[in-house]
C-alpha cells in the first residue's frame, strides 16, 4: 500500500503537522459558519437574508412581527426574513455578547437605556431618513431626543408607555379611603389595606430587576430632583434621595410581602394581577395583565398620577418609556432593515400591533391616537380615564437618567442592581441609610468612569 | 482475550522501566502510528479541540486582559484581574458561600442517599414503585424545580407558608427564600431533596453486588449490624461512594441554574456563590475579562478537588487490591 501525501514516507515536521491542525480546524470552522448570503444588494433593490430582534415574546405581538415579515416578504421577493425572540433580560445578555463577537442583527427593538449604551459604543446606524419619511413631526421630540447624539437620530420610537400608580377601587370604597395623591396619604392608604388576605403596596426590591430603582426615581422626581447630578455623577445622597430611601424601606417594611426584597417585575405584577395587592406602580399593560390572570377583577382597576409631596405639587412624569426600533452599524442590510422598519408604521398595521396590548402600547405617533380605527377598542373604551392619566404622563417623563438625553449612566444605573443592593443593606444588615447610599453612589460612580464617564462634560 | 491479560500483567521487576510519557514520547509515537487511523481520528479530535480545549484556553487568555462586552479591542493586562480578585471582599464571600453549598449538598445529598438506598435494599415488595417515587426529584429539570419551590414556597400565593399559617404553626406566612436566617437552608434543602435520589440509585446498585454470603459469615462470627456495615457494606460501597462525590463536588460547585432560579444570589449575597457572582461579573458589569478570571480560579479550584479526590480513590482501590 503505498503512501501518499507525503514523499518517500516522510513525516511531517512537528511545525508542519501543528500547521496543518490550524488549518484542518480554521478550514473545519469556515465549513461550519452559515453561508447567509446576507449582503444587501445595492441601488434601491432589495435583496439578502434580514435578521431581526426583537422582545415581543407576548403572543399576538410576537404574531403581529411574523406578520409584517411575512408582508414585506411579499412585497420584496428577494429577502428573507429571520425574526428571533428574547425576553428583555435574555435580549440584554444576547446584545453584549453579540457585540463582543461581532455578531449583531440587523435590525432590533431596544429600551431607551440599552440605545444609550449602545450609541457609546457606535454601534447603531443613524436613522433620520427613516424618521422623516415616517414624518419627524408625528413623534414626541422627548421620544426622539432619548435616541439623538450631535443631532443625529439613531432610534425609532415604535410605543410608548408611562408609570402611574394603580389601585383597586373597590377596597379604597370598602375602606372609606379617596385615591391618594401624596406620598403619605399613599402611606395611610396601603397601611389601612394590608390585612391577611392582601398588601397594601409590595415593594420589589430583587436585585435581578431594576424596580427598587424604579420606585426611588418616583419620589426623587416628586421632590424635583434626579438619580444623577447635573454633572452626571450619581445622586443618591441628596436629602430627597435619602427621604426617599427611608420612605420605600418603611412601606418595605409595613405593607410588604417580606418576600420582595427579591421580586422582579413580574413578580411584582402579579401580586395585583391577583388582587393580593391595593396598590402598585406599572403602565397600561396592568390591563392586559389583570385581564388574563382575574378577569372578575377587571371593573375594580384604575390609575391615576404618581403620588406628589403635598397636594399643592405639580403633576411630575416619573418614568416614560419610549421603546424603540434601532439599526445596527454593522448591518450590511441597512437599506432592507430600513425599508422594513418604515413598514412598520403603516397606519392599518401599526393599529394592529398598538392593539395586541390595549393601553399598554400607546402610539409613538401623536396624529394615531385620533384615528377612529385606534379608539375603536373595547378595552381602550372601558379604560379611557387611565389611558387618559398614562396619555398625560408620557410627555412628562424620560427614561431613568436621560431626562437630558442617552447616557450611559442611566443603562448603568438600571443594570447593574446597586440601588437594589442599597436596600437589601439596610433591610437584611441594618446598616444605617446614609452609609449604605453613601457606599452605592460610590459604586456607580466608579462604574460611571469605568464606562468612560468624564463628570462635568 | 490473551491481549488484555497481557496487558493487565504487571511488569516484570526486572523488565525495562516504563517509558516517561512526555510530549517528545507522544510525538514520536504519533510518528510510528498508523496514518490512515491518525486521519480517522482528526475529526474527533478538532471537535475536541473545537468543543472543549479552546473554550478552555479562551478563557484563560482572556483572563489576562481588560476584555469587556461592549469593546471588541482588548489589551493583554496579565495578573492584574487574579490580584483584583483576591483582594476583594465579594470575591472571597462568593468563595466561602460556594464552599458551604458543595460541603452542605455533598454531605446532605450522600446521607440521604445512602439512608434510602440501604432502606430500600430491604424492601422486598414493591421496591420498583418506591424506587422510581424517589427518582423523580432527580428527572425534574432545574427551571422546573427553581419555579416549582420558588411558588411553594412564596409569602404570598405560595402553599407551605399558607399551610403552615393555616394549621396555626406560624403566626404569619413565612417566607424560606427571603428570610436571611433560613434563605441558605432553604436552598440547601432543596439542593439536597433534587441530587440525593442520584446517591440513592447508584449505591443500591453496589448494595446489590455484596455477596451475602460475607453478611452470613459476619454473622457467625458474633459480628454486630454496625461492624457488618462498616466492614462489609461500606468497604463494598465507599469506591462507588468517591467517584460520586468526586462528580457531585464539580457539579454542585459549578451549579448556576437552581441557585439563580431560586433566589438569583439574593437576597443581598446571601446566596451569591462564584458561578453566580461570575455571571454578575461578566453579563452584568460587562467585564469578561474579570469573569473569565473567576472561572479560571474555580477551574484550578475544582482540579485541586479532584485530584485529592482521586488520590483517596486511589488508596482505596490499592487497599482493596
Amino acid at each position: 500500500m503505498s503512501r501518499t501525501g507525503y514523499r518517500s514516507g516522510r513525516l511531517p515536521s512537528r511545525r508542519e503537522f501543528a500547521a496543518l491542525t490550524a488549518s484542518t480546524v480554521a478550514l473545519s470552522a469556515a465549513a461550519c459558519r452559515a453561508d447567509t448570503g446576507r449582503s444587501g444588494a445595492p441601488d434601491g433593490v432589495l435583496a439578502g437574508d434580514l435578521l431581526v430582534w426583537t422582545s415581543f415574546t407576548q403572543g399576538p405581538r410576537a404574531e403581529w412581527m411574523e406578520h409584517m415579515a411575512q408582508k414585506f416578504e411579499e412585497a420584496h421577493p428577494d429577502v428573507r426574513v429571520t425574526i428571533e425572540t428574547f425576553s428583555w433580560p435574555d435580549f440584554y445578555t444576547k446584545w453584549t455578547m453579540g457585540l463582543a463577537a461581532g455578531q449583531v442583527p440587523d435590525i432590533s427593538s431596544a429600551l431607551p437605556t440599552h440605545v444609550a449604551e449602545l450609541l457609546s459604543v457606535e454601534a447603531l446606524a443613524p436613522v433620520d431618513d427613516v424618521i422623516d419619511e415616517i414624518g419627524r413631526d408625528r413623534f414626541a421630540e422627548a421620544a426622539l431626543a432619548e435616541g439623538q447624539v450631535d443631532g443625529a437620530s439613531y432610534s425609532v420610537p415604535l410605543y410608548t408607555h408611562a408609570q402611574v400608580m394603580w389601585y383597586r377601587t373597590d377596597l379604597l370604597e370598602e375602606a372609606g379611603l379617596e385615591v391618594p395623591t401624596t406620598w403619605a396619604e399613599l402611606r395611610h392608604a396601603a397601611e389601612v389595606l394590608t390585612t391577611d388576605d392582601v398588601y397594601g403596596l409590595s415593594v420589589p426590591l430583587g436585585s435581578s430587576d431594576m424596580m427598587a430603582t424604579r420606585f426611588l426615581n418616583y419620589y426623587v422626581q416628586s421632590a424635583g430632583e434626579r438619580l444623577l447630578n447635573d454633572d452626571g455623577s450619581a445622586n443618591l445622597t441628596s436629602p430627597a434621595v435619602l427621604d426617599g430611601i427611608a420612605y420605600w424601606v418603611d412601606m418595605y417594611r409595613n405593607t410588604s410581602p417580606e418576600g420582595s426584597i427579591n421580586y422582579d417585575v413580574l413578580q411584582q405584577a402579579t401580586l395585583y394581577y391577583q388582587g393580593r395587592t391595593a396598590f402598585d406602580f406599572n403602565s397600561g399593560f396592568q390591563i392586559g395583565g389583570v385581564q388574563q390572570t382575574s378577569p372578575d377583577l377587571l371593573e375594580y382597576v384604575a390609575a391615576a398620577p404618581l403620588p406628589r409631596l403635598t397636594a399643592a405639587d405639580d403633576l411630575y412624569g416619573g418614568e416614560t418609556s419610549n421603546t424603540p426600533m434601532v439599526v445596527w452599524e454593522a448591518s450590511s442590510m441597512q437599506e432592507e432593515a430600513k425599508a422594513f422598519l418604515l413598514s412598520l408604521y403603516e397606519t392599518e398595521e401599526y393599529i394592529e400591533f398598538l392593539h395586541s396590548v390595549p393601553g399598554g402600547m400607546l402610539p409613538a405617533l401623536a396624529d394615531i391616537s385620533d384615528e377612529p380605527a385606534y379608539v375603536d377598542d373595547p378595552i381602550l373604551d372601558q379604560f379611557a380615564d387611565t389611558v387618559e392619566v398614562i396619555d398625560e404622563a408620557v410627555p412628562r417623563g424620560s427614561a431613568i437618567g436621560m431626562e437630558d438625553g442617552p447616557t450611559v449612566q442611566a443603562s448603568i444605573m438600571t443594570g447593574q442592581g446597586i440601588i437594589e443592593g442599597l436596600f437589601q443593606d439596610i433591610v437584611l444588615n441594618g446598616t444605617p441609610i446614609a452609609d449604605a447610599a453613601r457606599d452605592a453612589e460610590e459604586q456607580l460612580n466608579s462604574l460611571f468612569e469605568m464606562a468612560g464617564v468624564e463628570f462635568g462634560q | 482475550m490473551t491481549a488484555s491479560i497481557a496487558h493487565t500483567r504487571k511488569p516484570r521487576a526486572d523488565g525495562p522501566a516504563p517509558r516517561r510519557r512526555t510530549l517528545k514520547g507522544l510525538w514520536s509515537r504519533l510518528a510510528k502510528a498508523d496514518k490512515v487511523g491518525l486521519a480517522f481520528v482528526l475529526p474527533s479530535m478538532v471537535a475536541v479541540v473545537g468543543l472543549l480545549i479552546y473554550p478552555v484556553l479562551s478563557s484563560v487568555y482572556y483572563s489576562l486582559t481588560d476584555q469587556s462586552l461592549l469593546r471588541r479591542d482588548h489589551e493583554l493586562v496579565w495578573l492584574d484581574n487574579f490580584q483584583t480578585l483576591i483582594t476583594n471582599a465579594d470575591f472571597w464571600s462568593a468563595f466561602v458561600t460556594s464552599i458551604r453549598w458543595t460541603a452542605g449538598s455533598i454531605v446532605g445529598q450522600l446521607l440521604l442517599g445512602l439512608l434510602l438506598a440501604l432502606c430500600l435494599d430491604k424492601v422486598r415488595r414493591f421496591s420498583g414503585l418506591y424506587r422510581v417515587l424517589l427518582i423523580v426529584p432527580w428527572a425534574f429539570p432545574p427551571i422546573v424545580i427553581g419555579f416549582g419551590w420558588q411558588w411553594i414556597l412564596d409569602d404570598v400565593y405560595g402553599f407551605l407558608p399558607n399551610l403552615l399559617t393555616s394549621l396555626g404553626i406560624t403566626a404569619e406566612n413565612v417566607s424560606p427564600l427571603a428570610n436571611p436566617d433560613t434563605v441558605f437552608w432553604t436552598v440547601l434543602a432543596i439542593n439536597i431533596w433534587f441530587g440525593a435520589p442520584l446517591f440513592m440509585v447508584n449505591i443500591l446498585a453496589a448494595l446489590k453486588t455484596i455477596p451475602r454470603e460475607q453478611y452470613e459469615a459476619a454473622l457467625m462470627d458474633g459480628a454486630n449490624a454496625w461492624q457488618q456495615f462498616s466492614f462489609i457494606t461500606l468497604r463494598h460501597i465507599r469506591n462507588v461512594i468517591g467517584l460520586l462525590v468526586i462528580l457531585r463536588i464539580i457539579w454542585v460547585f459549578n451549579n448556576f441554574e437552581l441557585l439563580f432560579l431560586l433566589t438569583g444570589g439574593g437576597p443581598g449575597d446571601m446566596t451569591t456563590t462564584l458561578p453566580i457572582f461570575a455571571y454578575r461579573t461578566g453579563w452584568g458589569l460587562h467585564q469578561l475579562g474579570m469573569a473569565s478570571a473567576i472561572t479560571v480560579l474555580l477551574l484550578v479550584f475544582l482540579l485541586l478537588m479532584a485530584r485529592i479526590a482521586f488520590a483517596a480513590l486511589n488508596y482505596w482501590e490499592r487497599e482493596d487490591s
